[in-house]
């Protein structure tokens, strides 16, 4: 699959200029995270299969946590 | 002297048949001596480290200090006051020094240890081969036309080279345990939110763990246990921190694997490694008598969340000096951070959920073992500028694929000791490869009972490199 218009896109969006140099690395290493995340899509997952990523509240300071 | 491991040091400082100066002195020798070939140091703390040793010479509870006198060094991701923190970079170079030890080096302080020196690594943290294009490789002390793995080649390199007993770096996808495996030492990766993380420059935060190198598996418990406990700020200084009370481990290394339910990891860990990596969790499995093998569901799944997840944050992370001097990244990373810092939200937020489903499911295994092998590496350490490897019939990159066999593990935060074993490669029989011995959460004892067995079977070693 031919990722160089959304590079350029997300790039563009993100204010992070490519030089001529960099980009065919870019473009390498992109499509391999592509192939990465495809084979990740194509695990089938529930609604309730949560993030691995867990938000710990932050109490404040003084409190029987600190 | 220099093959004398941590436990000896703090054993004869603290009968006083050793003055920890002497201690610090000889390190220093050793790395002014040999660190020209090696060069695993990016800074070396002379005028501190003496200080520091003649204060526990004259301390009042020197006879008591665990670590009293050990010389050692960090990865030069920790902050050490006075200096900036590189993380193997040139744009850190601009950072102001830090303003105090990381938590973990003023622990390991606090037990009468002694920091000599930081160490070199792939810039921030993102590779496995420590070929740093801004400090010049760090050279594999058994071979120095070999690299000494990443990205904590420095510490695994100054350990195998006898400079210092002791060192301490940070695996977010193998990077104790790839070093480890390929400078034949004892490494250990607590599991995440083990050990605080206060004071270390973070590379991905949902995987990022701490641990240390050694050349003995008394080294490496000693060390842990002097590093655990709870954060004393505010458990916000590093949210991932589990805030567990110590569960010290030095002194069940003696029950050895007795007791313990022991299999070998099958699919992936066998597929995606050469000869000598599965002759050595062959000798591993054979000298703990066990002939049960083990597999995980969606192992190469894991292995991608880990690198999605990688991608995601890392480039996230990193974004700010992306835009403005990506000139002054490493060539070896420029491209890789770059391409990270496109990757779309919803492929990072689906490698989380896979983490987890992961993590469920082998939860489930554990039920049934306590302590899993896998190599630590596809095969012995690879020379200098190595760019694919063979394995199988798949033509991989060579410096990515070392953590092919690490990467689904810590994908899911769980403890590893990595034991080195020798001879395992014919054609380079001179040369370590590691053994991962992977134990459910929170039971790094198992792990390292497991390896002090392994050790004291006479199989798994951490020679110092001759020669140099």
């Amino acid at each position: 699959m031919d990722h160089s218009a959304y590079v350029d896109a997300a790039a563009a969006t993100l204010g992070l200029k490519i030089s001529a140099e960099q980009r065919p690395g870019v473009l390498q290493f992109f499509a391999l995270a592509a192939g990465m995340a495809e084979l990740l899509q194509g695990l089938p997952l529930q609604p309730h299969d949560e993030s691995g990523n867990v938000f710990l509240p932050v109490p404040p300071q003084g409190g029987p946590d600190t | 002297m220099n093959a004398a491991d941590a436990t000896s040091i703090a054993a004869q400082v603290r009968d006083g048949a050793l003055s920890a100066r002497a201690a610090a002195q000889r390190s220093l020798a050793r790395i002014e001596a040999t660190d020209a070939r090696i060069n695993a140091f990016s800074a070396r703390l002379a005028e501190r480290a003496l200080k520091r040793a003649e204060l526990i010479d004259v301390h009042p509870q020197r006879h008591k200090m665990p670590l009293a006198g050990v010389p050692f060094a960090v990865k030069n991701l920790f902050d050490v006051a006075g200096l900036p923190t590189l993380a193997g970079s040139k744009i850190e170079r601009d950072a102001a020094p830090a303003r105090r030890d990381a938590l973990l080096v003023r622990r390991l302080e606090a037990q009468g240890a002694v920091l000599v020196g930081a160490l070199h690594m792939d810039e921030y943290a993102y590779g496995f081969s420590t070929e740093n294009t801004h400090y010049g490789p760090t050279r594999n002390p058994h071979d120095l036309s070999r690299i000494s793995g990443g990205s904590s080649g420095g510490s695994a390199a100054s350990v195998a080279a006898g400079q210092v007993p002791l060192s301490l770096g940070s695996d977010t996808n193998g990077s104790i345990r790839v070093p480890s495996s390929l400078c034949g030492v004892f490494g250990l990766k607590p599991t995440f939110g083990r050990l605080p993380r206060v004071g270390s420059y973070p590379f991905v935060a949902s995987l990022d763990t701490l641990g240390p190198f050694a050349r003995s598996v008394q080294d490496l418990a000693l060390a842990y246990d002097a590093m655990q406990g709870p954060l004393s700020g505010p458990p916000s200084d590093d949210p991932a921190c589990a805030q567990r009370p110590p569960q010290p481990t030095l002194q069940m290394l003696s029950q050895g694997a007795q007791g313990l339910r022991i299999a070998v990891l099958g699919g992936w860990f066998r597929e995606m490694a050469l000869a000598e990596a599965t002759d050595a969790v062959d000798a591993v499995a054979q000298a703990l008598a066990t002939t049960r093998l083990v597999e995980l569901p969606e192992v190469e799944r894991a292995r991608a969340a880990a690198f999605v997840v990688t991608c995601g944050e890392g480039g996230a992370l990193h974004l700010p000096d992306l835009k403005t001097r990506a000139q002054d990244f490493d060539p070896l990373t420029r491209d890789r951070f770059l391409a990270n810092a496109l990757v779309p939200a919803a492929w990072v937020v689906q490698a989380q959920r896979v983490r987890h489903w992961f993590a469920r499911h082998v939860a489930r295994v554990f039920e049934t073992v306590d302590v899993l092998l896998a190599p630590a590496t596809p095969c012995v350490a690879p020379t200098l500028g190595t760019e694919w490897l063979q394995i199988g019939d798949r033509r991989l990159p060579a410096r990515a694929s070392m953590g092919l066999l690490t990467q689904p593990i810590s994908c899911i935060g769980l403890p590893v000791v990595t034991v080195p074993l020798w001879g395992m490669s014919a054609a380079q029989p001179q040369l370590p490869i590691g053994v991962q011995l992977i134990a459910a959460p929170w039971r790094e004892d198992h792990a390292l009972r497991v390896a002090a067995q392994l050790q004291a079977s006479g199989l798994c070693s951490a020679p110092v490199a001759q020669g140099l």
